[in-house]
């Protein structure tokens, strides 16, 4: 029976399996090429403490600042109805993948120098530097905490909101007694994501750093790999990076409550609390600072459609290039990623209803995170190297971009459909056994309940791998450049107009991609509702 | 006095209840699917429905479920797991779970009444589905709520301690004077707590009479449809 069930799994272990095959080859060919006595002399470099302080520092600040806001946005958003709520929730889901280039540049418009800011309230942001920094980081990282937290808010059962109700409890009572029960659960992971996130930050920094007092690891990775070619370098400050995120993920890990649903027979219904002016006003602050920090910079990129420019940039040959290019990594990448998330959800529930393998499903999502701890340079690098080795020397460029942006979407993918197909392993495990129904035809019958999350989580793995700017960066000018990157070469350029048609080219194929893996994969109405 | 006269429609059910229930127990009665529930959340303020509901004299129909006089105890969710025993009761005082000596009484009265001093301490998950329905009950005492609605609280629990749960139930009704409304599927527990009956049938009350309709040697023509054949003798076990 075991070994049965071992054959439909094959697939499934053939997925991970190469996935950590890539994974050691790209380690080992970075080692190989490693010199571990000059390491030492690495570490009495002032430089490089600098570098490892600022990052630090900007990730605690960014993914603080974030939560901080994050948490009275979810809360409002949760128990509030009111018109665009749906739209902004929408925003925020698309705020987390727009490319990072094209937010820069939508902050530059609001923030920068002779941006809206200054030119209507006559304020001057320091644009350049930590501010800078912080604000980009906020931009992206405060909408992902808030749709993390609001699936903190789905774990709560709806018996508990409709005690709430006949207890009379208010705002601030069902925070204290229920809602923060829960995000506790919820916050350590969330802070950890938009730390590891923030604290491997490349292209925001690079672009608004504004010089190496403001540098971090990531970016002193590319520089040792772009300007010096420092493989022994690289190698040895992306071992520190993975050894810092690593050490503060198992810190934070150790102190979190364990995240567990707790029983409830209960169907979800909105039950309405006690509503006071102050509930009022504090739900107003929060939707305030949504409204200053995300909305005028997707405003700004909108911004050039009306002009002139916008359509003689339509007419360039090298725009529609970047845009082929930009579709032939997005398009495979997504799928690897989708297919490679789908692997690590089948081997994690296959485990679940195992008593002694019962341990394993956990390890396995950590597994598919763990990249996150690791600079996708490196991996791109690692990865190059080792393909060197082999004989396949540039023409593999193509397909380590492809690579390294499917893994690096992973962790997105599995966010998007382990939720899911834990609840359909647990819900159904039973009756697919009892009535023997497994591997393919067991896809068929649940494609329906998880088709939405595939869909969910092959448009983020699109809209990442649409917006890359990080490896592509290194491996540019091998003739494959892509939107982002030839936006990039815009604004070094100065050609900041034609930059900004640009970027609105890359957003509206952002949109209509992600439209289209909703609709076409998701389904005419989002699929099966999954709770009912 | 409880003056119910309430619609509610929800898809192609279309239920009308009026009915007049007097202090005490009072159990609904009904198949599945015809009603009852839906009576107790438009009673309970879950559910929004149109007409009158008045409770001596005061109309309860727009407000909120906090504000009513009503207390009640729900199959299942009754408690929160992350709070103790002692403060799943106290949040029914006081929200904030700040309580004067009065109210701290209040709570250890409560808790003393259900048999709980000895578990104040513990979580839900370490009660047994007993305790923890009895947990619910102590939080229904110390709100001092008026109307008591029980939601088969206890059709979980097995018939002993069904039983045990309903005749305090039918004690803190007594003492406190409360109207206690009942769902059961259980003629027999009807018979166990007394006072009234009411039948409902597809959304309306067909029947309300004492309980001694269900132990009468032929079945009362208005019931007869829901006990069946030869459920007077059941119900008198």
């Amino acid at each position: 029976m075991f070994f049965r069930s071992i054959k439909g799994l094959l697939p499934a272990l053939l997925g991970v399996g190469f996935f950590l095959l890539m994974g050691a080859a790209c380690l080992v060919a970075l080692l190989r090429y490693s010199e571990l006595h000059a390491w030492l002399g690495y570490l009495q470099q002032p430089y490089l403490w600098r570098v490892v302080r600022f990052s630090l520092w900007q990730a605690l600040l960014s993914s603080g600042i974030s939560l901080l806001i994050a948490i009275p946005v979810a809360s409002c958003l949760m128990h509030r109805r009111f018109y665009g709520r749906g739209a902004l929730l929408q925003l925020f889901s698309v705020s987390m993948v727009v490319p990072t280039i094209v937010a820069i540049l939508g902050l530059v418009v609001v923030y920068g120098r002779s941006g809206w800011l200054s030119q209507f309230l006559g304020i001057q942001v320091p644009l350049y530097g930590l501010t800078g920094i912080l604000l980009a980081h906020v931009f992206f990282n405060m909408p992902l905490a808030v749709r993390l937290l609001l699936q903190g808010y789905d774990l709560i059962p709806a018996g508990q909101w409709r005690q709430a109700t006949q207890l009379g409890f208010t705002r601030w009572t069902a925070f204290r007694w229920i809602e923060w029960h829960y995000m506790k659960k919820v916050l350590p992971g969330a802070f950890v994501l938009i730390f590891m996130l923030c604290f491997s930050s490349f292209a925001v920094v690079l672009s608004l750093g504004g010089g190496p007092k403001f540098s971090t690891l990531e970016v002193a990775i590319y520089q040792a790999l772009r300007f010096d070619f420092d493989l022994n370098k690289a190698s040895f400050l992306a071992l520190l990076q993975v050894m810092i995120c690593s050490l503060f993920a198992l810190l934070v890990y150790r102190i979190a409550p364990v995240n567990r649903q707790d029983v409830s027979l209960l169907a979800l219904t909105r039950y309405p609390l006690k509503d006071s002016y102050w509930a009022r006003f504090a739900d107003g602050v929060a939707l305030l600072c949504v409204f200053v920090l995300v909305i005028p910079p997707f405003v700004a990129i909108f911004g050039p459609i009306f002009s002139p420019l916008f359509f003689e940039t339509l007419q360039s040959l090298a725009l529609w290039q970047a845009v082929l290019v930009s579709l032939q990594i997005a398009l495979p990448a997504a799928l690897v990623s989708v297919l490679l998330g789908i692997c690590f959800a089948v081997l994690a529930r296959f485990c679940m209803g195992r008593p002694y393998l019962a341990f394993l499903p956990n390890k396995i999502e950590h597994l598919g995170n763990l990249i996150l701890m690791v600079p996708g340079l490196v991996i791109a690098t690692g990865l190059f190297l080792a393909l060197r080795d082999v004989g396949w020397g540039l023409p593999s460029s193509y397909w380590i971009v492809v690579w390294v942006n499917a893994v690096m979407a992973l962790p997105f993918v599995l966010r998007a459909l382990m939720p899911v197909m834990y609840q359909q392993e647990r819900r159904f495990r039973n009756v697919y056994l009892s009535l023997g129904i497994q591997s393919w035809s067991r896809w068929r019958l649940e494609w329906p309940l998880v088709r939405v999350n595939v869909a969910q989580a092959l448009g983020y793995a699109l809209l990442l791998s649409l917006g890359d700017m990080g490896v592509i960066a290194l491996f540019g000018s091998q003739g494959l450049v892509s939107l982002p990157l030839y936006l990039f070469q815009l604004i070094g350029s100065y050609r900041l107009a034609e930059g900004s048609c640009v970027a609105v080219v890359l957003i509206l194929l952002c949109l209509m991609l992600f439209y289209g893996s909703s609709r076409f994969v998701g389904g005419k109405v989002g699929g099966v509702n999954v709770k009912n | 006095m409880l003056k119910i006269n309430l619609q509610y429609d929800w898809e192609r059910f279309h239920a009308n209840y009026c009915v007049n229930i007097k202090p005490g127990m009072t159990t609904l009665l009904g198949g599945s699917g015809e009603g009852k529930s839906t009576l107790l959340h438009l009673l309970g303020g879950y559910l929004e429905g149109r007409g009158e509901l008045y409770f001596h004299e005061a109309s309860l129909l727009s407000l909120p479920a906090y504000e009513r006089p009503i207390s009640t105890l729900f199959q299942s969710d009754n408690l929160f797991p992350q709070l103790t025993v002692w403060q799943n009761v106290a949040i029914g005082v006081s929200p904030s779970l700040s309580l004067n000596r009065e109210q701290k009484e209040k709570v250890s009265w409560a808790l003393e009444k259900t048999q709980l001093v000895d578990k104040v301490k513990r979580f839900p998950q370490a009660l047994s589905g007993g305790q923890a329905q009895r947990v619910a009950i102590a939080r229904a005492l110390v709100r001092k709520k008026p109307i008591l609605l029980l939601d088969e609280p206890f059709s979980a629990l097995d018939p002993a301690l069904r039983e045990e749960m309903l005749y305090l139930v039918n004690e803190v009704t007594d003492e406190l004077g409360l109207t206690t409304l009942l769902i059961s599927h259980l003629p027999q527990e009807a018979c166990l707590v007394g006072g009234r009956v009411i039948l409902i049938e597809q959304g309306e009350v067909i029947a309300h009479e004492p309980v001694s309709v269900l132990s009468q040697p032929e079945p009362h023509a208005l019931f007869s449809n829901y006990l069946g054949v030869g459920v007077s003798s059941r119900s008198t076990i």
